[in-house]
């Protein structure tokens, strides 16, 4: 089952007397799978935002529709099930954090004594317990950042919708908070992440998607995203052997000693290139699909889209 | 129903946490107890021996109404700009940006949400004003051991004036996410529009000799709250135990705040944030 589904979902805001519109999201068909972490990339001004508020009924479609749980976005009572921490977040200064967690707990058709145990149990996940009764105007980005997790987890809901959620902690906190996110995924729960820290994204999203001006670029698990289809890394016992070159469209390149990169136009090349290494006794070690960073990925990706806009 | 109670009780805790609510609170207490002290040391018999048909009844309630009314009425007149100031901010703090998407993404209607900021502005308002009122006619019944209920009616009928402007505060509030152009339009009924509509409309009806301003001072009469009658006569006849004849300042009000806020809740419902 899919947690999130979109069709054909578009939005277009428009100015004032509708002079200039800007397409924030242009026609996405996008299904996250149920228990999967799914990060969302994309530049500033890419649409993640405005994907989210759709999905939350924040902001309207211009066109298409979308399901989250199995349910039409415009029913407001599917976000029972729901967590959500945006960026930028507010509470309302007066109240303190256990107060904050309350409110939205009420909010979200929690009853009183649950609501109380649970407090207390994510504000101690969070390490914020002691400052439970501490108003929320006396609180660190960092610990504002806890805060609007455990808020987002308040319902114990199935799907989480997280708006960078390591904005402004420190290493040792991003490291918490992403083991709590790989502990509720165990919990089979669903996570939309979006984040600009591509290294995080890499350590602990089982899918990811690429967006840039409204688009989708690529989706898909990290591993499809950063393979290099045609390029492997060979790795050889004898460091001084020289290898056969210029075989039947087999480019190879030396990267340092008993190492080499191989770009082959299909499997067939590569396999006939291994049995020429074979016949030449060469004692092959190792020989690995090539990957990129999702960073490196990334980054191509979007200058390639860049480029395509130009044209 | 119940999400409207809490966000009815959250924004009374918001208001509780500005001062101005705390400060008309401190006001009212230092009234009442002003009222009862001076009230404590007054001679009471010499006055009403003092009166005209001393034995009537009547006469003493008429006294008493006035007497209620001339403490209340500017303290409910500042209570009221003090309120309209203070709630003024409730809805565009609330729309903000981080703090609008947190509440949107629990499943709450935009309506409650909407109806929980304007009870919980108007709930704010009465427990003021209640508190001065009944301050006020405790102390002055007791001494005179003149128990008319009628009074009381006051507190609901500032409320109302309140909520009134408040549902155009509401509003304008929703479309500008902006507290300063709904607050000055509650400032130039109140104090302007109102009072000087109701003049042209009876008392000085008869100065206006163009056809075109007197209709239109009629329809702006018809259309535009009317803060000043109900802040004035209607307080006024409640007190004294008299009947109100004519409802139409009422009615017409409370058109008004429907009107606001069935505009509000319709913008409010299809606004993107």
């Amino acid at each position: 089952m899919n947690a999130i589904e979109t069709n054909g979902l578009t939005k277009i805001y428009s100015s004032a007397f509708g002079k200039k519109q800007v397409q924030a999201l242009v026609d996405l068909q996008l299904s996250v799978p149920a228990g999967t972490i799914f990060g969302l990339l994309g530049p500033n001004g890419a649409g993640k935002t405005t994907l989210v508020k759709l999905l939350l009924a924040i902001t309207y479609p211009t066109f298409g529709n979308a399901t989250i749980l199995g349910e039409d976005i415009s029913s407001y009572k599917i976000k029972k099930r729901v967590g959500y921490l945006p960026e930028n977040h507010k509470y309302p200064p007066y109240l303190s954090g256990g107060e904050v967690l309350n409110f939205f707990g009420r909010l979200s058709g929690l009853d009183g004594k649950y609501i109380n145990k649970k407090i207390d149990a994510l504000l101690d996940t969070m390490k914020l317990l002691k400052w439970k009764k501490t108003k929320v105007k006396n609180y660190s980005k960092g610990m504002m950042q806890r805060l609007g997790l455990a808020q987002a987890l308040i319902n114990d809901p199935e799907l989480i919708f997280l708006d960078e959620p390591t904005d402004g902690v420190d290493p040792i906190g991003r490291k918490e908070i992403r083991d709590i996110l790989v502990e509720l995924k165990k919990q089979s729960k669903t996570i939309f992440l979006n984040s600009h820290l591509l290294s995080e994204v890499e350590l602990i999203t089982d899918r990811v998607g690429i967006l840039n001006k409204g688009k989708l670029l690529r989706e898909g698990t990290v591993q499809e995203l950063t393979e290099k289809k045609e390029e492997y890394l060979l790795r050889v016992e004898d460091e001084n052997k020289t290898l056969p070159e210029n075989f039947d469209g087999v480019l190879i390149t030396k990267i340092d000693s008993g190492r080499y990169s191989l770009k082959v136009p299909n499997a067939a090349a590569l396999n006939k290139y291994i049995d020429l290494l074979r016949e030449n006794q060469v004692i092959i070690n190792e020989i690995i699909k090539h990957k990129n960073s999702l960073e490196e990925m990334f980054i191509s990706l979007i200058n390639e889209s860049e480029k395509e806009n130009v044209k | 129903m119940k999400n409207v109670a809490i966000v009815s009780w959250y924004t009374l805790k918001e208001a509780m946490a500005r001062k101005v609510f705390i400060f008309f609170a401190a006001i009212s207490i230092l009234v009442v107890i002003f009222t009862a002290v001076i009230l404590g040391v007054t001679n009471t018999q010499s006055i009403m021996t003092g009166l005209p048909g001393k034995n009537n009844l009547p006469d003493i309630g008429f006294i008493i109404s006035r007497l209620e009314v001339m403490i209340i009425s500017p303290l409910a007149g500042l209570g009221l700009l003090l309120a309209i100031f203070a709630s003024s901010s409730f809805i565009p703090v609330m729309l903000e940006k981080g703090n609008i998407d947190l509440l949107l993404s629990k499943p709450v209607s935009r309506s409650q949400l909407l109806w929980g900021k304007y009870l919980g502005g108007i709930l704010v308002m009465f427990l003021n004003i209640a508190l001065l009122i009944i301050g006020v006619w405790l102390s002055i019944s007791i001494k005179f051991s003149y128990w008319s209920f009628t009074f009381l009616w006051g507190i609901l009928v500032i409320t109302f004036t309140f909520a009134v402007l408040y549902a155009l505060i509401v509003l304008f509030g929703v479309i500008t996410k902006s507290s300063m152009p709904g607050m000055m339009f509650a400032y130039l009924i109140f104090l302007i529009l109102s009072p000087l509509l109701k003049l042209a409309h009876y008392e000085m009806r008869i100065l206006i000799s163009n056809d075109f301003w007197k209709s239109a001072a009629d329809a702006a009469y018809y259309i535009l709250p009317k803060t000043s009658e109900l802040m004035g006569t209607i307080i006024l006849k409640l007190a004294s135990g008299e009947t109100i004849t004519d409802y139409q300042p009422v009615w017409s009000s409370f058109l008004f705040l429907t009107a606001m806020m069935g505009i509000g809740n319709y913008v409010f419902n299809k606004k993107d944030f």
